[in-house]
């Protein structure tokens, strides 16, 4: 594992900013730990595989991206998405040279436990099962960092089942006729041999499509949201209240929605709120 | 280097090393997912994919194959010869879906309006402040 410097970007990727509050937890959380980590994400930030048609495209993308984390003149690329993860390591830093280290939130989280696990002071009474998936596992160990992570909250019961969906994440999945329904109908058939009374993402994309699984007795939650609960730091997830919603305009109220562009909500947001669950 | 540069430099030597054995194809989760797979074979499935990393057409069962993957990465620890098994689907569906200039043979799923979808979350989630620092 990589040694975690004190001085850092945490590269967020591009579609984390429907979760603005899992953004602003995770940056509080480096630093809480003694990370100092800038966020940077969105298209400035891209990895390039939005292009993968064109490496011509792609590999301008990411240049942009790797050059921009250079010039930062900090030491090391704390990654959240695990595309962006893999793809600095297979084709961006093949192409272009970096002057940073690049390892994942949960490692470094993991790396600074001793200093999370005094800030992790309030209960979370939760018996949780992790949505895993297969994919990312081989680079980085999420599939046993996050669990041991969130057994560091008191009052947590995190607990343990086989199934690992196809894929490293469910946005993956969604592309492939058949496959997102048929890993969602395992995730909850898993949580219901478990007992579970959370289920939990890791990924963003994962949580995307996983709100719509909430039902009562099964809140549906990403392990930053637990995380943040027991050391109090504010993380409304306001993506899955919007995503659940009957009229997600009415949920976010028009004042908000002409303040961001009601034009470029209705053609870009609003589809996706109002889009029916796969299962 | 070029990406590619590294795309072909990468595919040429990764595909001198495979032996098409199958077993990152056996491994897979999503073969049920791909057309013709089964019927193919793990071995031909292999060979067809090991093709597109040499510039040929490949099979139709493999190019099915390399389109349905997701990145789960199991097809690598499946490896017999050690070689990063998911690395060379990661090259094999760049080249399949055409970027190094050629037509593609797989459907390319890209969202145009991504950039932009990306933007008008930020707008509802971050402060103005939060936007002109991270995005």
């Amino acid at each position: 594992m990589a040694v975690i410097q004190d001085r850092a970007v945490f590269w967020y990727g591009c579609n984390m900013t429907r979760h603005g509050e899992l953004v602003r937890a995770t940056a509080a959380m480096l630093e809480a730990v003694g990370i100092e980590a800038a966020p940077a994400g969105g298209p400035a930030h891209c990895c390039g595989s939005p292009k993968d048609a064109s490496a011509r495209i792609a590999e301008g993308m990411a240049r942009r991206t790797v050059q921009a984390f250079n010039a930062s003149g900090r030491e090391a690329v704390v990654t959240w998405c695990p595309s962006c993860h893999m793809n600095m390591q297979d084709s961006m830093a093949p192409v272009t040279p970096t002057n940073f280290e690049t390892l994942h939130v949960t490692e470094a989280l993991w790396a600074r436990r001793d200093r999370l696990a005094p800030l992790l002071v309030r209960p979370v009474t939760a018996r949780v099962l992790l949505h895993a998936h297969h994919g990312f596992q081989g680079r980085v160990p999420v599939n046993d960092l996050v669990p041991g992570l969130l057994r560091l909250v008191p009052g947590l019961a995190v607990l343990d089942h086989p199934y690992r969906a196809p894929g490293h994440m469910c946005s993956a999945l969604a592309g492939v006729p058949g496959a997102l329904e048929d890993a969602q109908r395992a995730t909850l058939d898993a949580a219901a041999a478990t007992g579970a009374d959370t289920l939990v993402t890791i990924f963003h994309s994962c949580h995307r499509e996983a709100v719509t699984l909430e039902r009562p007795g099964l809140p549906v939650r990403n392990w930053i949201h637990l995380l943040a609960e027991s050391m109090g730091i504010p993380a409304e997830d306001e993506y899955k209240a919007w995503r659940n919603a009957a009229d997600p305009r009415a949920t976010i109220g028009e004042a908000r929605i002409e303040a961001a562009g009601d034009v470029a909500f209705a053609r870009l947001v609003e589809p996706e709120l109002r889009k029916p669950p796969v299962l | 280097m070029t990406l590619a540069e590294h795309i072909r430099g990468e595919s040429a030597r990764l595909a001198a090393l495979c032996t098409a054995c199958g077993g990152c194809v056996r491994a897979c989760p999503m073969t049920p997912y791909a057309a013709g797979v089964a019927e193919a074979g793990a071995e031909a499935v292999a060979a067809g994919m090991r093709d597109v990393l040499r510039d040929g057409p490949g099979t139709p069962a493999a190019l099915a194959w390399i389109g349905a993957c997701t990145r789960s990465g199991i097809c690598t620890p499946a490896c017999p010869e050690g070689l990063p098994a998911a690395f060379m689907l990661r090259l094999a569906q760049w080249r399949a879906k055409g970027a190094l200039g050629e037509a593609p043979r797989i459907p390319v799923k890209e969202d145009a309006q991504l950039s932009a979808r990306v933007k008008a979350f930020a707008r509802l989630t971050l402060t103005e402040e939060e936007q002109a620092r991270w995005l």
